[in-house]
């Protein structure tokens, strides 16, 4: 009864405040403080009597009166003089106690410090007061007491506390941790810059003093920082070491920097590693097998960054006679040297993508038999459409048996379609490193005789060339150059310009800038467009003030497609500056011409990608909605996109009133914002958003919707999102539909490219792993989005194409057999099913020959995976003993030969229950959404460096002595021997090629003109 | 028993020693220690918390109280009259069955309504009185003050002054007192509005005053703008009566008619 009894009323404990004995003025202070929560209302009519107490200085219990008051005025919601009375509180306000009162002032507190730090970081004079100061302190200690590190550090990193972040984190008891989580919420809450790299810098410097340091963290910061010295040493340290895990972290390193594609930074690292001492044991890998024609030409270019070629080393040989008595060690170091060179120049990567691309690939020829036969022949915007298909479904696979199928058809392509139609050879052979040349050699403007071929696939081919050595122009740019200055005829200077700003994107090369700023000067308006592009092209990231330059002229220039050209390009040049780059934004914007406020919303779009920026996407927004100009509108829903591709779920959100503008150009714009920030992301109510808009009224609306609800739903299986499939055969419905509008014909028939691109293994990534920013992918999606100008640019989209697989690499970087697991139904991530051929499909099956039996040596790998997956429940030991070697030689004698297989075949399994796990061998395809299910199996014989479910995965060998079986067979040993690149031509290197199984180029077919 | 329960306990023995002797500066001075006492007893309100002595300890203090507020009667000081009711008010409102109810509860309590009274603090009057039983608006304090308020309102000034005579309590006295003077002054605001000028004796009569030499000190300290002249007291109406501002009712009627049609309209 006696805990029942409360009183009714503070009236009494008011009353007691008056009294003169200042004993019970405490009194009653300090039992209105406990009951203030239910009397507030009653004290509020007393609230200047307890101010009055609080401003009383001979009262000693001011800032009991203070806290009472502060409650009070909370309890009114007036948070600014109930913040500035807990001030007075001082240490009464308890930091640590649970209640919404505290919790609330704190984070008012801590908002309002943050703002007042900000600010006075911005040179403003403000006074911090150092009460604010002295509670967000105690908070930020009682959190750190408390174990909860990561609320110290958000604290720490949102009120620039630099010093208490330092202590935050080396207090916590996982450093490592909250290392990485650091490094997370630097680059998703972080907005300013500058800011963000004091914050990077002091997360090195912690690294850098634990006594075992995360380098592959600390490398990726150090990339953030622009400090090629910080990797460079620390890739020196790990190979110079003894024990051979350090040099395979080396290695992931490395790869995980190629990753993020800043070539101009990769190139940095590559060029300050010293130079390998002696002539490597073995030639590696990735040798020097450039293209034969270039060998003479570039020798200087090309042979001291694309590896050890031949004439360096055999000159080291001659200087360093001593080189067969030295330590064994140095020679392990130059060797490991010689690799990690090759995987920073990208090579290495890159041809191993293609490898797993050209053995992989699944892609589906009778799709796009079914679109070429319904196409009509007259039909030229089609027509090139679907060579545009076939391209992108082909990326980097080098299968192109579409085209040579079909040569005939194809020869209808004239003018700019055949430009386009040469430039897709690029797009299939991406990242064909060693054989670009060869391959594009038969259309390549001949030096010197003016050849019978037409300019258009001249200028189409150099643009191919751009695209097969997209961020890795080293070896061709020489060549590119060359071929811009010995022409003047501007289709082939268009496609010089492309190819150049291609192969040295962000490099910011003054000569290049120079070539190519000649040909702008020309004012011609075809290569003013590429050349403007170029240079932005070339000059990515840099924020240098070339973009002054360009401006200036497109002010003065009459051509529309010059200054569209060029306002690209200044928007290139900003990209990722952020708030540097806002008075040339500010600039842009507020241009009278329409085509330079455009460039201002691509500005807007590259400065600020992916990060979610307010102040951007309100920007935006504005202009969406208020600009006179329809493109303007449209670029700047579309930019959108850019700004959010780091949060995916909040673009439908976004965008989702302006998808249902009047307006069909916002309409288009919010179409394209969601397929961008969600591509590949399957993201269900990004479908939701596009599925009313592919059945627009309108038909360029259409036709937006359909290549962003592909790219979209790219990788995504008809088991995930039963929606997929509907879209799929809303494709094939409007391709073969007659009376449907060209435009949305030509979306369709792009959208069955995308959804299929690059063999169905690859997808649209913006993001790395590590969550950054992936320039050459940005950067192809903005320049993509062009098309709507101009069609050639959709190849571009090819940049952004990353390839989902899981490839595991030994030291020597070669893939050895390793097993995974996917803990997940294998129907849930596996390719579509090939559509049903016609009745006389059978002609066509024979080019799929290839296809068809790598699909059963995996239906064979699978099977044998579920019957070790059945014995291993048994018998878990006896896996690893007995489980490798067999699926080992089923795989090699299914590739091996491909008739026998056909003879296996009716062993087929009858459909039993879906088990609810697969095992992958290595390389396997592994779609993002799979990630998260793959295992490592425990006893495997090969564990992972760093735990990535894909990509690009170390493995260190717990059984070296036992021998190795690996797992991709066409590893081009042979054909890197330099002997035989040099001596035999184009032909031998191409026999040499077929015995490897490596892509074979196609026979070169002519245009029949 | 608690030592301190005791020290408390004598140190109100004397408190009441001295109101005995009408000792009012030591009185006060003792009351001031007994209050700072009592802080120190967690069983009082607010806190109630629970203890052997809970009873006692609530008990004493009930009485310190009591006493506190007729001390500040006697002592004629309405804040402290007012702090130290409230101080109380709980011991009777929220301490429920604990302790048998206080016999000067209802005189305490018809004092205060009073108080308020005098102050003229109608609306607080209501909400106290609403806040007690049927039963004890029988009690003859509490009626006393009920009926007084009555004949306030009606205007029945003189039975106000004539209740002075009845009062159910001698504390009553100093708030009666008060209580005269304004109604005194009620009846004085009436009196300018209403008349220009009075007679002395009318005057006299009408403020319920005996003497001329009454009425002169209260003019003089209340009412200085007043004159006496000739055997008659001028009210000086003249000076601040400010011409009304006429209100247009003719425009307004016509207003509200035409919104009255339009209503119709929209219906």
């Amino acid at each position: 009864m006696a805990t029942a009894m409360v009183i009714s009323s503070a009236n009494s404990l008011l009353a007691m405040l008056n009294e003169p004995h200042p004993h019970l003025k405490v009194h009653a202070l300090s039992n209105l403080n406990a009951f203030v929560d239910n009397f507030w209302p009653e004290i509020s009519t007393s609230v200047t009597l307890i101010e009055s107490l609080y401003e009383d200085e001979e009262f000693d219990q001011r800032q009991l009166a203070a806290l009472l008051v502060s409650k009070v005025f909370y309890y009114l919601g007036e948070l600014n003089d109930s913040l500035s009375y807990a001030l007075g509180a001082g240490p009464l306000f308890d930091v640590s106690e649970d209640s919404d009162y505290v919790h609330t002032l704190l984070a008012k507190a801590i908002d309002e410090y943050a703002a007042l730090r900000s600010k006075e970081l911005n040179r403003e004079a403000v006074k911090v007061d150092p009460r604010l100061e002295a509670i967000v302190e105690r908070m930020l200690d009682k959190c750190i007491l408390e174990g909860k590190f990561q609320q110290a550090i958000g604290i720490a990193v949102e009120c620039r506390r630099l010093d208490k972040l330092e202590e935050a984190i080396t207090k916590s008891d996982n450093i490592q941790g909250t290392l990485s989580y650091c490094i997370n919420i630097s680059h998703t809450f972080v907005n300013l810059r500058e800011y963000r790299r004091e914050v990077l810098l002091l997360l090195v410097k912690i690294y850098q003093k634990l006594p075992t340091p995360d380098y592959l963290s600390i490398c990726q910061c150090l990339m953030d920082l622009d400090d090629p010295e910080g990797v460079v040493s620390i890739l020196e340290k790990l190979l110079r070491s003894a024990n051979k895990d350090e040099a395979l972290l080396a290695f992931q390193i490395a790869f995980d920097l190629v990753e993020n594609e800043r070539q101009a930074f990769l190139l940095n690292v590559r060029d300050r590693l010293p130079e390998p001492k002696l002539k490597p044991s073995e030639v590696p890998q990735h040798g020097s097998s450039e293209p034969v024609g270039a060998q003479n030409q570039e020798v200087n270019a090309g042979s001291d960054q694309t590896s050890p070629s031949e004439d360096v080393s055999m000159a080291d040989e001659a200087n360093t006679p001593v080189s067969n008595v030295m330590d064994p060690a140095e020679v392990t170091y130059a060797d490991r040297l010689v690799k990690v060179k090759g995987i920073l120049s990208g090579e290495t990567s890159i041809q191993l993508t293609l490898q797993f691309l050209y053995s992989h690939n699944r892609s589906d020829l009778l799709i796009l038999k079914t679109i070429k036969q319904s196409v009509e022949m007259r039909n030229s915007v089609c027509h090139s459409a679907t060579i545009n298909a076939n391209a992108i479904m082909h990326a980097g696979t080098t299968v192109d048996t579409f085209l040579r199928e079909n040569l005939d058809w194809l020869s209808r392509a004239t003018n700019w379609a055949k430009f386009s139609a040469t430039a897709g050879l690029g797009v299939i052979h991406r990242g064909h490193l060693q054989q670009g040349r060869s391959l594009m050699a038969p259309y390549l403007p001949q030096s010197g005789a003016v050849g019978g071929g037409s300019p258009y696939s001249e200028g189409g081919a150099l643009y191919a060339l751009g695209l097969i050595h997209a961020n890795h122009g080293e070896g061709i740019k020489q060549f590119l150059r060359d071929s811009l200055r010995s022409t003047n005829v501007e289709v082939i200077q268009h496609g010089a310009c492309l190819g150049l700003g291609l192969s040295s994107l962000g490099t910011a090369d003054e000569e290049i800038y120079d070539d190519v700023k000649n040909v702008l000067y020309t004012d011609s308006a075809v290569a003013g467009e590429a050349a403007g592009i170029s240079m932005g092209l070339l000059m990515v990231g840099s924020g240098s003030e070339k973009a002054s330059e360009m401006l200036a002229y497109a002010h003065e220039t009459q051509h529309e497609k010059i200054i569209r050209g060029l306002a690209l390009g200044i928007a290139l040049t900003v990209y990722g500056r952020e708030e540097e780059a806002d008075t040339l934004i500010e600039q842009l914007t507020r241009d009278q011409d329409p085509i330079l406020r455009y460039g201002g919303m691509y500005a807007l779009a590259l400065a600020y990608r992916g990060t979610a920026n307010n102040k951007a996407i309100r920007q935006l927004l504005h202009f969406a909605v208020s600009d006179v100009s329809d493109d303007v509108r449209r670029t700047a829903v579309l930019a959108l996109g850019f700004v959010l591709y780091s949060e995916p779920e909040q673009t439908p959100r976004i965008v989702s009133l302006l998808s249902e503008s009047y307006n069909p150009h916002v309409r288009y714009g919010a179409a394209l914002a969601v397929g961008i920030s969600c591509a590949g992301t399957g993201l269900s109510e990004a479908i939701s958003l596009l599925e009313p808009l592919t059945s627009d009224v309108v038909d360029f609306v259409r036709q937006g919707a359909l290549i962003a609800m592909a790219m979209v739903m790219v990788q995504t299986s008809e088991a995930i999102d039963p929606r997929v499939g509907n879209f799929r055969r809303q494709l094939e419905k409007i391709i073969l539909d007659k009376h449907e509008d060209t435009m949305s014909k030509m979306g369709a028939i792009l959208a069955s490219g995308i959804l299929d691109a690059g063999g169905r293994n690859v997808t649209i990534k913006l993001l790395s792993k590590s969550k950054h920013d992936k320039v050459t992918a940005v950067v192809g999606l903005a320049v993509f989005t062009q098309f709507w100008y101009w069609y050639p640019l959709i190849y571009f989209i090819s940049l952004a194409f990353s390839p989902t697989a899981l490839i595991g690499l030994n030291a020597d970087l070669k893939v050895p057999k390793f097993e995974f697991l996917s803990h997940a139904k294998p129907s849930l991530f596996e390719y579509p099913r090939p559509i049903t051929p016609p009745a006389a499909a059978s002609a066509v099956k024979a080019p799929t020959a290839v296809l068809s039996t790598s699909a059963k040596a995996k239906a064979r790998a699978k099977k044998e995976a579920d019957q070790k997956a059945a014995s291993a429940e048994k018998l878990p030991n006896e896996e690893s003993s007995s489980g490798a070697p067999n699926s080992g030689t089923g795989k090699s004698s299914a590739e091996k030969d491909g008739d026998s297989m056909q003879v296996d075949s009716p062993v087929e399994k009858k459909p039993e229950a879906e088990p609810s796990f697969e095992i992958l061998v290595n390389p396997a395809r592994v779609v993002p959404a799979q990630e998260k299910f793959i295992k490592f199996l425990e006893d495997s014989r090969y564990a992972p460096v760093k735990l990535a479910p894909s990509g690009f995965v170390l493995l260190k060998d717990l059984r070296p002595t036992e021998p190795e079986v690996l797992s991709l067979t066409d590893t081009p040993s042979s054909m890197a021997s330099p002997s035989t690149a040099s001596t035999t031509g184009q032909q031998g290197q191409a026999s040499a090629m077929a015995v490897d199984e490596e892509p074979q180029p196609p026979q070169p077919f002519e245009y029949a003109t | 028993m608690d030592p301190k329960l005791t020290e408390v306990s004598q140190l109100f023995e004397r408190l009441k020693a001295s109101l005995m002797r009408n000792d009012l500066d030591n009185c006060s001075n003792l009351l001031s220690q007994l209050k700072v006492m009592l802080t120190g007893f967690r069983s009082l309100p607010p806190l109630f918390e629970d203890s052997p002595n809970a009873v006692q300890e609530l008990t004493i203090a009930r009485n310190i109280y009591e006493h506190a507020v007729v001390l500040s009667v006697k002592a004629e000081d309405q804040d402290a009259f007012e702090r130290d009711f409230f101080q109380l008010k709980p011991y009777y409102t929220d301490i429920g069955a604990r302790l048998p109810p206080s016999s000067q509860e209802y005189p305490i309590l018809g004092l205060n309504l009073l108080r308020l009274l005098v102050q003229n603090r109608i609306a607080e009057f209501h909400t106290e009185l609403e806040l007690l039983s049927t039963n004890a608006l029988e009690n003859p304090c509490i009626k006393h003050a009920v009926e007084l308020e009555q004949s306030f309102m009606e205007g029945a000034y003189n039975r106000v002054l004539s209740a002075r005579q009845t009062v159910p309590h001698e504390t009553y006295a100093y708030f009666m007192d008060l209580l005269v003077k304004t109604v005194r002054d009620e009846i004085a605001g009436c009196g300018e509005k209403a008349y220009d000028y009075l007679s002395i004796i009318d005057a006299k009569q009408m403020l319920m005053i005996s003497s001329d030499q009454e009425l002169c000190t209260f003019i003089t300290e209340e009412r200085p703008d007043w004159e006496i002249k000739n055997g008659l007291v001028f009210f000086q109406k003249a000076k601040e009566s400010a011409p009304c501002k006429e209100i247009p009712s003719l425009q307004l009627i016509n207003q509200t008619l035409s919104y009255a049609r339009e209503l119709e309209r929209i219906v």
